[in-house]
């Protein structure tokens, strides 16, 4: 943060802070879902190719003539049966959900490749696009549309997970599976409802993306699964479930923005702007080890201390 | 002598790598028959020239599976050890093309040895260890090269030619290839080694009880994987002449972790053969190309990769239920017997 406001005095200025939320706005959604699927034990690497094939299937009901209302309705049922079919591929054969996802990463991918082809769709309604750029408070920051829906989506999830009884189930059934199953958990049907919440989710992000960009390319949103995923594993989430917070993805999201923000003003290619994330990454998982290490052998030692002193 | 023959097919058939040999068979047979040009000799090359690349990182690749690893950063680390090699070339037109060889293997085991240190001494999952690394090692390659790619003509001609040429008829890059597998063939089955590689993945508690170094072995597959890749850079300078830090190697981590996974790689560790990789790098080679060459949209490709990942993690799970089954039965019977 400090780095980037050294960079450019544009970098604190609060309108400029609120607006380029926009394109951090998906990437901030999809891994609030994921951090369900995550706390699961599961992972989900196929949410940036369900989100191109539901922005496929939106592009495509568009452009036979379907009004943008029930084009969106269908991309975000496409997503719906898409983690749906995830969620069921993983429990009915009981195979890992890592491999699961690889391959549906590609299958979806290919989908919307097919169902695209090379074209570009675009030609949106006046009305639906440029929903980054709406205010839904007036004045100046104001509040635009996309962060709205963000925090609201925040304190959504933060409820689901932290307060209700489905949130409770999800992280008993990530932490103990076997334990949870014999207590009455169906662990199964809750795994099934986080893949069909992040296919869901994946679906509402396509809308949000074809409305921000105005058109829709076979190619959209590659790459945001890398992004979503660093942003759960860094607010604290266990890669092996059990253990997560939405407080700490939606920190996770803005540091990640303020990163890449600073170094775009620093105007730093792309691949290093990504190192830098993947960096963060890895420190944050490292930090914490090394510091334990550092505690256990201090008190190691203390105790050694001790036992001599009674001697 | 009827029943002796008989168990000998039906081994065969249970043999998980003859069910992927008899699939290549077919794919083969099906992209042949629709278009005659698929046999033809610069097409078969073509395709073996991929599978080559393939196998050298998805051999490595194979035995840091097996130890319950992964490492996503293979594509990147390729990409590192060709550019720094081909910096070299370039600074020095005369630089021997050995030398340039280990030059690559030596960045790509400095790669891997830093994923290695990540996963062993730091304790982070491999999958999000390597995940960062995927992005470091790129973001590296960019900074390294600042972001200017090496031409065909300032590659030597010594490291196109391994491309093509070579002493006994087959090209060198294929030769790298069968070594690879041989090496982790030969590792795997005939040594100590090999041993406490799949011990440590089939159980990293009782492994570890048994006095196994846990961290020891997991650098050293980290690493050996970073050496494959780095050789993996080599060939794929000799294939394609052009280094560019954007492309080069980019996406490989997912056609490599496909191909160990075809080839019968359980994702969790403990088993898995080099043959069964080799067969899997041949048929994800087989059906790109062919794809192509019969006329299906390219667009297809990444559905079909998909749709082979989930039926061979489908048909291997069933089947290791059922041998499940029968064991437990045969344990059951022997006990009534008793």
């Amino acid at each position: 943060m400090i780095y980037g406001s050294l960079g450019s005095e544009y970098f604190l200025d609060p309108s400029s802070i609120i607006f380029n939320t926009g394109r951090y706005i998906e990437i901030g959604l999809l891994a609030l879902a994921l951090t369900f699927v995550i706390i699961n034990g599961d992972i989900d690497l196929s949410v940036a190719s369900t989100l191109a094939a539901s922005a496929g299937v939106l592009a495509k009901l568009f452009e036979s003539g379907v009004p943008i209302f029930w084009c969106c309705v269908a991309s975000i049922f496409t997503g719906l049966v898409l983690g749906l079919i995830n969620g069921l591929i993983v429990i009915k054969l009981g195979l890992p959900s890592l491999v699961v996802t690889l391959a549906t990463l590609a299958l979806y991918r290919g989908l919307t490749q097919v169902i695209l082809g090379d074209g570009v769709v675009a030609n949106y309604p006046e009305n639906f696009v440029g929903f980054d750029q709406r205010l839904v408070i007036g004045g100046n920051p104001g509040l635009p549309a996309p962060l709205a829906l963000f925090i609201v989506a925040a304190i959504i999830f933060y409820y689901i997970l932290h307060r209700s009884n489905y949130g409770l189930k999800n992280i008993m059934s990530g932490s103990n599976p076997s334990s949870s199953n014999f207590s009455g958990i169906s662990v199964n049907r809750v795994r099934l409802l986080a893949f069909a919440l992040s296919g869901t989710v994946a679906g509402i992000c396509a809308v949000m993306i074809t409305s921000r960009l105005g058109s829709t390319i076979s190619n959209v949103g590659l790459g945001l699964e890398l992004l979503a995923i660093t942003a759960v594993v860094l607010g604290g989430t266990d890669i092996f479930g059990g253990r997560g917070a939405i407080s700490g993805t939606v920190v996770a999201l803005f540091a990640i923005m303020a990163v890449r923000e600073a170094l775009v003003i620093q105007d730093i290619n792309g691949q290093v702007q990504d190192a830098a994330i993947g960096l963060l990454l890895i420190l944050t998982v490292l930090v914490p080890q090394i510091r334990s290490y550092y505690v256990e052998k201090r008190n190691r030692r203390k105790r050694f201390n001790e036992a001599q002193s009674r001697t | 002598m009827t029943i002796k023959l008989n168990s000998k097919v039906t081994y065969l058939f249970k043999k998980r790598e003859f069910g992927i040999f008899l699939f290549i068979l077919i794919l083969l047979a099906v992209f042949g028959t629709l278009e005659p040009r698929f046999f033809r000799s610069d097409n078969l090359s073509a395709i073996l020239s991929s599978v080559g690349i393939l196998m050298v990182v998805g051999a490595g690749q194979t035995l840091v599976i097996v130890t319950r690893n992964i490492d996503l950063s293979v594509g990147s680390t390729l990409g590192m050890a060709a550019m720094v090699m081909g910096m070299v070339a370039r600074e020095n037109p005369d630089f021997p093309i050995f030398g340039l060889i280990v030059i690559a293997m030596i960045v790509g085991g400095l790669c891997g040895l830093l994923n290695g240190l990540l996963v062993s001494y730091g304790k982070i999952p491999a999958i999000i260890a390597t995940l960062g690394t995927l992005a470091i090692i790129r973001g590296a390659v960019f900074l390294v090269s600042d972001n200017v790619q090496i031409d065909p003509n300032d590659v030597p001609q010594g490291i196109i030619n391994l491309a093509t040429t070579s002493p006994i008829g087959i090209p060198w890059l294929l030769i790298f290839a069968f070594l690879s597998i041989i090496l982790v063939w030969y590792v795997s089955s005939k040594t100590l080694l090999g041993k406490r590689i799949y011990a440590v993945g089939s159980n990293p508690e009782g492994a570890i009880s048994r006095g196994l170094s846990f961290n020891k072995i997991t650098i050293m597959v980290f690493v050996f994987v970073g050496v494959l890749a780095g050789l993996g850079g080599v060939l794929y300078t000799a294939r394609y002449a052009t280094i560019n830090p954007a492309d080069v190697g980019r996406g490989l981590e997912f056609d490599v972790i496909s191909a160990v996974v075809i080839g019968g790689t359980n994702i969790f560790g403990g088993s898995g053969t080099a043959l069964g990789t080799a067969l899997g790098c041949i048929l994800i080679g087989i059906l790109s190309n062919g794809l192509t060459v019969v006329g299906v949209s390219p667009f297809w490709k990444a559905c079909a990769t998909g749709f082979l990942i989930l039926a061979a993690v489908a048909i291997d799970n069933s089947v290791r239920k059922r041998q499940e089954q029968n064991f437990l039965l045969a344990i059951r019977n022997q006990r009534t017997v008793k």
